[in-house]
């Protein structure tokens, strides 16, 4: 079934995530991180950063409660099981630190179909608590079709 | 960081191999949030017809930008990154993430990366991450 292109455009409700030194050294060991600014305040201060800092795709934390917003929709006509993550962008403006307040506003940037298969775009712009960019975040979310 | 005068495009970054455990994966699942039992539940992935569960994309991801971060000198040095996700990963395998550099401005002292992760499947190569690229600053 085609999702709904009139909800193009669309903003959810603005996520709020402060960043905790527990999440962060989890996230980290997880990945398999060594680098010890990913782990340790000492080590990240040592190496010029204000705060333990989290690793690159930390932001996808947020993703379970950004997209989570659209894929539950109703309006949008999403089967969640027929979706598989296909394409993930993130463009940094400063690495994430333990203690930064992150909100965001996530929006479907985009619908399309290719084939038999349909493309949701969910874009989050995710600022600090000075309003301040940190990071952007894409993902695309393919709603496979039955091949027909 | 990494210095301009130091990179040439068609350098290639250092592979980053690491094996998937099902414990990082299980981890990985509660640290992330994203708990769909594809990564979980063995019978479960079975009836979606994999012989058994799988990583997070994002999972592979952040392997892939592991390796980018240590060869540009941190994060800090890490502008964007775009990926595909193309195949999956199983547990015990070992995945590989590397890429090549594909162009340089000297204004902006700005490299772009063609990068990728790849498994060794029974004689076979398969690209859980292809067609992918990365943008890092450097010094």
């Amino acid at each position: 079934m085609p999702l709904n292109r009139e909800l193009i455009g669309k903003e959810y409700g603005e996520v709020s995530f402060p960043v905790d030194r527990d999440r962060v050294t989890r996230f980290a060991r997880a990945i398999g991180e060594t680098d010890p600014i990913y782990l340790d305040p000492e080590a990240a201060r040592a190496a010029g950063y204000a705060e333990q800092v989290a690793p690159p795709t930390f932001p996808t934390v947020l993703q379970i409660t950004t997209s989570g917003q659209a894929v539950v929709d109703p309006e949008l006509g999403l089967d969640y099981s027929r979706v598989v993550h296909g394409e993930q962008r993130y463009d940094w403006r400063r690495p994430i630190v333990v203690g930064d307040v992150l909100t965001t506003t996530p929006r479907i940037a985009d619908i399309f179909a290719k084939r038999s298969n349909e493309f949701l775009v969910i874009e989050s712009e995710v600022a600090d608590a000075d309003g301040e960019t940190v990071v952007v975040a894409r993902s695309t979310l393919i709603s496979r079709g039955t091949g027909r | 960081m990494r210095l301009f005068e130091d990179v040439s495009v068609g350098d290639e970054i250092p592979v980053r191999s690491k094996v998937v455990k099902r414990e990082d994966v299980k981890a990985y699942a509660d640290t992330s949030g994203d708990q769909n039992p594809l990564h979980q539940d063995d019978d479960f992935a079975r009836v979606v017809g994999f012989p058994g569960i799988i990583a997070h994309g994002m999972f592979t991801m952040a392997h892939l930008t592991s390796a980018i971060s240590a060869w540009a000198g941190g994060p800090s040095a890490l502008l964007g990154i775009a990926v595909q996700f193309r195949a999956v990963v199983f547990m015990d395998e070992a995945i590989e993430a590397g890429g090549t550099i594909a162009d340089i401005d000297p204004h902006t002292r700005r490299a772009t990366l063609n990068v990728w992760v790849r498994v060794h499947r029974e004689g076979v190569t398969e690209y859980p991450i292809k067609s992918s690229s990365a943008k890092v600053q450097l010094a």
